[in-house]
């Protein structure tokens, strides 16, 4: 019934923001594959084809190869512990008892500080100085200061904790939701087959939760991922390069050091690792998905 | 009867634990903001000997603060208005045509759901300042829009807009109304509630954003309240009760839009998770 003069409405009605995204993503980021292969520096007047000399300086390269070590650890971990914490947060925390509801909403209000802020301020408690409160408090109990930011060994899973602290709140509320949509006939069947708490979780709980599970695993990974404005605030990447991660090499390569062809062979890389990451999460996934179902 | 009440105990317990691990650091950040340096290392945990707001107005005059929070106010509302707009509509055409052309352009837009948008800064940075756009609110706002988020409103819009039965818009056709009237005066009132989830995860988003502003915006008066953070962290490094309010003032605007509209932006952020 509609003619051709809806269609034509149509392709005005979206061209606004394809023509936008177009320019705005589309362009630049078919332009890093392109000068992922060239000199192209701010040093460097001509733009010449050096084919894929970028790449084997990147993965020769160790404080770049740490990055992304770095940052695959970080993303891996960062998925894991957020999602048990916020699973086991969802699971306590879904009753109908006073105190509940309050607890919720503080959980989750780190997630509206910017990340730089929280950097900012846990910058200041893991202090190894006297004002650091975290040591005030292992000490106040009789324990050794905590080097939290200056040891190499350390200094990624202080800067962990942190993220941890701040968006388990976030994943929190997404598990809740999918928890009060599984029916409770359910565990009234597992009570008379008299399964216990621990076993109705596994065999009732965990299961249902499928769809929360699969969407917050992938979206901690990938924002693990990129991971940069705690970093910036907390420790510049050091001690040495302990927590430099892509994004702040590429950001530091990119933009500091003017080496642009070496910052967008990283940021194929970055994709690369990005896509390897996705789809062997994504393939566990659907092998989980399709043993429960 | 007896084990009933001792669980119950058990979870109150529960609750003030995680409300303590979770609100330690937010007091221990407020209540410093009230001490001196003294003060702070004497008694990090204490309550402030009188609430003494002296620290709260270096702070508001170190960071511009009236003008750093206008700036991140003309940004925010007016990418998030942007994004409303320009990923509705495309959403309405996406879900309502057979054309080839549309569904292509949909899996485009899914592109950048997959690829962080990060891979494209060094590149973009060249184009926003071929556009002459660098240093100006207006380059922060197309990339936050274009670059940034919207592939995300468009992907939830979408969903929710096939949802929407076609039978009302055939309705108003057939009473001569054309179809992007149709658009804005019949579907548009009706996508009220992913509205919403696409405003608040937005805002938040834009709000936060503090790598897009640290590379298109250098001039200090353009600067938003992150940057103003950020330049403050080196002069008041050993002076951190005078830093500690800009902290508490930057994130004060969301933290009472959260309190007020805390329901919202929780169904928001939920909504955000069903996948289509």
């Amino acid at each position: 019934m509609y003619g051709k003069k809806r269609e034509r409405v149509f392709l005005l009605m979206i061209l606004p923001a394809f023509v936008g995204f177009f320019i705005l993503f589309i362009v630049p980021t078919l332009m890093s594959f392109f000068y992922s292969l060239t000199n192209w520096s701010v040093y460097n007047a001509d733009l010449d084809f050096v084919g894929l000399a970028n790449y084997k300086q990147l993965f020769s390269d160790t404080k770049t190869m740490a990055s992304i070590s770095n940052t695959v650890k970080y993303a891996v971990l960062i998925t894991i512990f957020q999602n048990i914490v916020a699973i086991l947060l969802a699971v306590f925390l879904n009753k109908k008892m006073k105190g509940a509801n309050f607890t919720k909403s503080l959980v989750f209000l780190p997630a509206v500080l910017s990340i730089l802020v929280t950097g900012f301020l846990f910058q200041y408690i893991m202090s190894s100085s006297d004002f650091g409160l975290f040591n005030r408090i292992i000490q106040f109990f009789g324990g050794q200061p905590i080097n939290w930011l200056g040891d190499a060994d350390l200094a990624l899973y202080s800067v962990l904790i942190t993220q941890v602290w701040q968006w388990s709140g976030w994943s929190m509320v997404i598990y809740i939701a999918n928890l009060k949509s599984i029916d409770s006939a359910l565990y009234e069947a597992a009570d008379i087959d008299g399964a216990g708490s621990v076993r109705k979780f596994f065999t009732v709980t965990l299961p249902l939760l499928y769809p929360a599970v699969s969407f917050n695993i992938l979206m901690s990974l990938i924002g693990g991922m990129k991971v940069f404005d705690v970093i910036f605030a907390m420790t510049k990447g050091g001690p040495g390069y302990a927590t430099e991660t892509i994004m702040t090499t590429m950001i530091r390569e990119g933009f500091n050091s003017g080496r642009n062809a070496y910052a967008s062979a990283l940021a194929v890389v970055f994709f690369i690792v990005v896509f390897i990451l996705s789809r062997i999460v994504i393939i566990f996934l659907n092998r989980w998905e399709r043993k429960i179902s | 009867m007896m084990r009933k009440k001792a669980t119950t105990w058990l979870y109150r317990l529960g609750f003030v634990l995680i409300s303590i691990v979770v609100g330690l650091p937010l007091y221990y950040l407020v209540v410093t903001t009230f001490k001196t340096p003294e003060e702070a290392a004497l008694s990090p945990l204490g309550l402030p000997s009188s609430l003494n707001f002296a620290n709260y107005e270096r702070a508001l005059e170190a960071m511009n603060y009236g003008n750093a929070l206008k700036n991140n106010l003309v940004i925010t509302v007016s990418a998030v208005i942007l994004l409303v707009v320009f990923a509705s509509m495309a959403a309405y055409v996406i879900s309502r045509s057979q054309s080839k052309l549309f569904k292509t352009m949909y899996n485009i837009f899914l592109v950048g759901l997959i690829i962080p948008f990060q891979i494209a800064i060094v590149p973009l940075y060249q184009i926003i300042s071929g556009l002459n756009l660098m240093n100006t609110h207006t380059g922060v706002i197309l990339v936050s829009v274009f670059c940034i988020n919207l592939p995300l409103s468009i992907f939830l819009l979408r969903g929710f807009i096939s949802t929407v039965p076609v039978e009302l818009e055939e309705a108003a056709f057939l009473d001569g109304c054309g179809t992007f009237k149709t658009f804005w005066l019949v579907i548009f009132p009706l996508l009220k509630p992913i509205i919403s989830t696409v405003v608040i995860l937005n805002a938040l988003a834009i709000w936060n954003d503090f790598l897009t502003p640290l590379l298109f915006l250098q001039s200090p008066d353009k600067a938003v309240l992150l940057q103003e953070v950020y330049k403050n962290v080196g002069p008041f490094s050993t002076n951190w009760t005078s830093f500690f309010p800009m902290l508490v003032l930057s994130v004060l605007p969301l933290v009472v839009f959260y309190i007020m509209m805390q329901k919202r932006v929780i169904e928001g952020v939920v909504a955000g998770s069903v996948k289509g």
